[in-house]
């Protein structure tokens, strides 16, 4: 049996969204890397305020849309061009103006699955366990809450950030420490 | 719940408030989400047990048409496609509305479509389940439907990929899978909200099992935010796409009546007309009930109304080409079809109901007080459903029954089994209507939270309040 990794998590309860994106970016100035925001609804100059990379969720659509129209298009010609040639009414055996609707929804349907299993797999979710959910108050960040989180070694001493962040006005900090996933 | 009353006596000319501006984000979170948590009332169960009675006709038919074979329906020749396709059709069209809502209103920046889209976009996946059933009874051997798609069989046939009906099975299971998705997508933080706002630790278990675990992560709000909007960019072709394939199926063919250019606009119009009737419909007597006017306020109903006038006008437009074009065209058939068969032939009352619902009807929101006027507005609705149906029924029996050789006509009358299965889809969308008003929040609540936050942004520039209500104007040509 492996012996369980545990990591800690400094969580922050800010009282609104501005003062979150200010705090965060103040302790992204400090130093501080790993952090994450925690809201209810997506915070405008989030993704700006943690320095986040563009995503990568268009690049992942792109290729699965294009991997659908092409599936479609040799799906198409190969079934009714080469391997069941079916003459109807002298109708060209490779009728491209006629594959353009199957070809569209199936670029359509890849595409979506893309952007699906796309956001789940950069998001890692399904996730059902972290570290955060062991902090009760924690659960006011899907409803009306507005937290930061900070990583911490286990086992160090976690004043100091848990000061720096009640100066930038946290409402309300805590220390969680829970299994690695 | 308190109603925004102050509207009355608004300047006329400043847009009504989108969320009434009394709530903060704990707030709308306990408004929103306090129907799922409530134990149903009285009349909740009474409409079940109506849906559920109705959803009963709908196994009686099916399992009778199935043990019988779909000579139990009311087709014939020359009318092989009758109700199924009516009313498949007709499903479709419902569903359009939710899409229209969801996605192009959001590309367009329409702020007013928030509170509406998690319903519209319900109406959509159910409505597209109960469309999909009737061509899928239709094949007369429902249990050999797989034989639609590509797959290597040992009859060494593939699908004719030329035939308007194969595209027809990749649009709408295309469109069912990319709806549900969408659904989903957007369902997602509020899932994490219910779960976290949960009493008993059951629920706790089962919102959280749906939540997949989203904790409201800036980093996955970071992809998630163009993850909607992509499917948003996605689904608006193909709700386009949809139902315009939906039309190929007539427009491809030869028959008078069908083989028009203008089916694929003309039907997409009517789709969408029907679709925001049917969102009027269900959405007066669920906000009432809900307890949701401060959300879904009357001018989300006034703005639908607007969309239904505009819809109706090119619906209208529609019918006047054909009829322009059959006689400009002075094809003997198709001037027979539109000004005799049609407007005088056996199924003259239903053409007449059509025009009349579809026509004359949606006019009346030129008019301010008609489109603000509840009752009114769901008397409507109510009517351009009936008459987009008649629609369906005018285009599909009528073009049938009589086509080019008077000695192959015949007449067209549904059985009960053909009004059975038809009821019962009303059934099966009302059931599964009524649990989702009850096991998910109608309304998007993390939208809402957010749409609130930038009202209030948008108030503190203008350094009043009156932005709040005015911040999301209208754009009237959105569509």
């Amino acid at each position: 049996m492996q012996a369980t990794v545990l990591e800690s998590w400094v969580l922050a309860e800010f009282p609104t969204p501005d003062t979150l994106l200010d705090a965060t970016r103040k302790m992204r100035e400090k130093g501080f890397e790993g952090m994450d925001t925690y809201s209810p609804y997506p915070l405008h100059g989030g993704s700006e305020a943690l320095g986040l990379p563009p995503s990568r969720v268009p690049f992942i659509t792109l290729c699965a849309g294009l991997t659908g129209v092409i599936t479609a298009l040799a799906m198409q010609t190969w079934m009714n061009t080469v391997d069941y040639p079916l003459n109807v009414g002298g109708r060209p055996l490779l009728s491209l103006p006629a594959w353009v609707p199957i070809t569209f929804e199936l670029g359509v349907l890849f595409a979506a699955f893309g952007i699906f299993f796309g956001l789940l797999g950069l998001s890692r979710l399904p996730q059902p366990y972290h570290p955060v959910f062991e902090s009760e108050a924690f659960r006011t960040a899907s409803t009306h809450g507005y937290w930061l989180s900070v990583p911490q070694t286990t086992g160090t001493d976690a004043t100091p950030v848990m000061d720096q962040l009640k100066a930038l006005g946290a409402t309300q900090v805590t220390l969680v420490t829970g299994e690695k996933e | 719940m308190a109603e925004t009353t102050a509207t009355a006596t608004l300047d006329p000319l400043e847009p009504r408030p989108l969320v009434a501006p009394h709530h903060d984000d704990a707030s709308l979170n306990e408004t929103l989400l306090d129907h799922v948590w409530r134990k149903p009332g009285k009349g909740w169960f009474m409409l079940f047990g109506m849906t559920l009675s109705a959803l009963g006709l709908l196994v009686i038919g099916v399992t009778y048409t199935l043990a019988r074979g779909i000579g139990v329906w009311g087709n014939n020749q020359p009318v092989g496609w009758a109700f199924d396709i009516i009313n498949f059709v007709w499903w479709v069209g419902i569903g359009h509305a939710g899409t229209l809502i969801s996605a192009i209103l959001l590309l367009f920046q329409q702020k007013w479509r928030t509170s509406i889209n998690r319903f519209a976009e319900a109406m959509t996946l159910f409505a597209v389940m109960c469309a999909g059933l009737f061509p899928l009874l239709h094949t007369g051997r429902p249990w050999f439907a797989f034989w639609l798609f590509p797959y290597p069989s040992t009859l060494g046939a593939w699908p004719q990929f030329r035939s308007p009906l194969v595209w027809d099975v990749f649009a709408i299971s295309t469109y069912l899978t990319v709806s549900a998705l969408f659904w989903f997508v957007g369902l997602i933080p509020d899932l994490a909200a219910l779960r976290d706002s949960s009493k008993t630790k059951l629920q706790r278990t089962i919102y959280g099992l749906f939540a997949l675990g989203w904790r409201g992560s800036g980093r996955h709000w970071h992809n998630y935010k163009i993850a909607y909007l992509l499917l948003a960019g996605l689904s608006t072709p193909l709700v386009v796409s949809v139902h315009t394939i939906v039309s190929f199926d007539f427009a491809v063919s030869l028959l008078p009546g069908w083989h028009a250019t203008i089916f694929p606009p003309y039907f997409v119009a009517g789709a969408v007309f029907s679709g925001f009737a049917m969102v009027i419909t269900l959405i007066i007597p669920a906000r009432k009930y809900l307890g949701l006017r401060d959300v879904i306020t009357d001018r989300h109903l006034e703005n639908m109304n607007k969309v239904i006038l505009a819809t109706g006008l090119i619906v209208s437009y529609g019918y006047l080409m054909e009829h322009f074009i059959a006689w400009y065209s002075q094809n003997q058939y198709e001037f027979w079809t539109f000004y005799v068969n049609r407007a005088t032939g056996p199924y003259a009352g239903v053409y007449w109901l059509m025009i009349a619902c579809n026509v004359i009807t949606p006019n009346i929101f030129w008019f301010r007080k008609c489109r603000t006027s509840i009752p009114i507005m769901w008397v409507a609705s109510i009517a351009v459903n009936i008459g987009m149906w008649c629609e369906r029924f005018i285009i599909i029996v009528t073009s049938l029954s009589q086509d080019f050789l008077p000695s192959s006509w015949d007449i067209y009358t549904p059985t009960w089994v053909d009004w059975s299965i038809y009821v019962g889809t009303l059934g099966l969308f009302g059931t599964l209507f009524l649990l989702f008003l009850k096991f998910v929040p109608a309304v998007a609540v993390s939208e809402v939270k957010e749409l609130q936050l930038e009202l209030k942004h948008a108030a503190h520039q203008h350094g009043t309040d009156d932005a709040l209500a005015g911040a999301g104007t209208l754009t009237h040509g959105a569509h």
